[in-house]
């Protein structure tokens, strides 16, 4: 017993002596007010957009209160969450952008739990022994009592150096009367051909998520370590940004939108095409 | 009407799940509360982290207070850490990285945090705990007296925080109280 009060009191002593121990005890250093002005994280890079923090980032505002989404503030937010050392956004386009998310009759705001956002993780996997970049897309799904991410697609090179259909003269065919012949020549597609992918449908799509599990559950893939991660967001009418997150000296950094681009009919399709790789 | 009976019971329970669902909503009082309540966690988690990475704390001492720093964690959490040369994460378990930063090769070193903190909204899990992230930031200082070495560096540190509803009986009575315990922690290098 009395080891137990001894230990005890070492513990405690010992929590007094140390100096500038601890978070808010004297002498530790101060903010010079860019830890202050960095969006520190994806959360917060929604409250500022939507103005549902105070300035400072210390009070959430929720519905009712009177700066709850001020449409000042949220200028005032939104100004600051541009990238402006990297990615080139013309001041032009920033303001096309804030007089439409800031109407005032029809203002727009990003929602955590609404589809029309999700990450990009360049991730490292080693397969067959090979250490290999993987890029996994990640959506937010509702899920039980709450929510969770899930992994939607992957895009990994070596199975899309498997998948490569012919086309033209290049491509082989099963022909239109194989069928009288009780498909026999079924033959040259899988057994004397390399690209049995060039027998199926124009719309054929390799699965490579499914692959990916597969391959995973064979324990022919491993996870080592995440790279990057960004997000893409299109829930803004129209409009389509990237939110990537900045570390580097000043202000300008944390969360921060890049390649905002304003989209015509037919873009998003484009552009999610682009983005999962499969231009 | 032996025939609503079915019906009655059927209101009766779909009520009571709205009740209880309702219950185990967080309003902003009660998440300020939580609030205070992660922070006191994290600011325990960086005192301890002070006194382990001290070369004034002895040996004996630093496993003590490694132990209790432990339990502020839920099981198998991890610390995981990059660098600005390094993009990659280095995965260690909390006790390993507690062991690490014993073990650093400085005769001084000095850790302290900034005053300043972010703590992010509360999001519902698949199994109905709450989980946020608590943002701080770390200075840590190194020196070697033998080289006369210093090496400096301030770490943003992302900590994730479990809400969960308990009960406990307190004089026969049933009493609810949330708990809070810490997660993975991703340790980033600041360019500051």
């Amino acid at each position: 017993m009395r080891k137990i009060i001894l230990s005890l009191l070492v513990l405690i002593i010992s929590l007094e002596l140390v100096p500038g121990q601890g978070l808010y005890s004297p002498g530790q250093p101060k903010d010079d007010g860019r830890f202050a002005a960095s969006t520190k994280q994806v959360n917060q890079f929604f409250r500022r957009f939507n103005a549902e923090e105070s300035p400072d980032g210390t009070k959430r505002y929720y519905e009712g209160d009177p700066m709850y989404r001020d449409r000042e503030l949220r200028g005032n937010f939104i100004s600051i969450l541009f990238d402006n050392e990297t990615s080139g956004i013309s001041n032009e386009t920033k303001r096309e952008f804030m007089s439409e998310v800031l109407s005032e009759v029809m203002p727009q705001y990003i929602n955590f739990h609404r589809e029309g956002w999700f990450s990009e993780v360049s991730a490292v996997f080693t397969y067959r022994g090979k250490r290999e970049n993987v890029t996994l897309f990640l959506k937010i799904q509702p899920e039980g009592l709450g929510y969770e991410w899930v992994i939607d697609k992957v895009v990994f090179q070596p199975f899309k150096d498997i998948f490569m259909k012919p086309e033209g003269d290049a491509k082989s065919f099963l022909h239109p009367l194989s069928h009288e012949l009780g498909f026999m020549n079924l033959r040259r597609a899988f057994q004397d051909s390399d690209t049995p992918e060039a027998f199926t449908p124009k719309e054929y799509q390799p699965d490579y998520l499914t692959l990916f599990l597969y391959e995973m559950k064979r324990g022919n893939i491993k996870f080592e370590t995440v790279m990057d991660v960004k997000f893409h967001f299109f829930q803004i009418n129209n409009w389509y940004f990237e939110l990537n997150q900045y570390n580097r000296p000043g202000f300008n950094t944390g969360w921060l939108m890049s390649n905002l681009v304003k989209l015509k009919p037919g873009d998003k399709e484009t552009l999610l095409r682009f983005i999962y790789d499969q231009k | 009407m032996k025939k609503y009976i079915p019906l009655f019971l059927l209101l009766f329970l779909a009520t009571a799940a709205v009740s209880v669902a309702q219950s185990d909503n967080i309003s902003p009082a009660r998440k300020q509360a939580i609030d205070s309540l992660a922070l006191e966690k994290v600011k325990d988690l960086s005192k301890y982290i002070s006194i382990i990475g001290s070369k004034e704390t002895q040996f004996s001492e630093a496993n003590r207070v490694m132990d209790r720093a432990e339990e502020l964690f839920a099981p198998g959490a991890e610390m995981g850490v990059s660098s600005l040369s390094r993009k990659e994460i280095a995965y260690y378990k909390v006790r390993r990285y507690f062991e690490r930063l014993m073990a650093l090769n400085y005769d001084r070193v000095n850790i302290t945090w900034y005053d300043i903190h972010y703590i992010s909204d509360l999001e519902r899990q698949p199994d109905g705990r709450y989980v946020g992230v608590v943002t701080v930031y770390q200075r840590f200082e190194g020196t070697s007296l033998e080289s006369g070495l210093n090496y400096r560096d301030t770490t943003k540190k992302d900590i994730t925080i479990y809400v969960e509803k308990k009960q406990t009986q307190i004089a026969g009575r049933t009493i609810e109280f949330w708990d809070v315990m810490l997660g993975d922690i991703r340790v980033t290098e600041t360019s500051a």
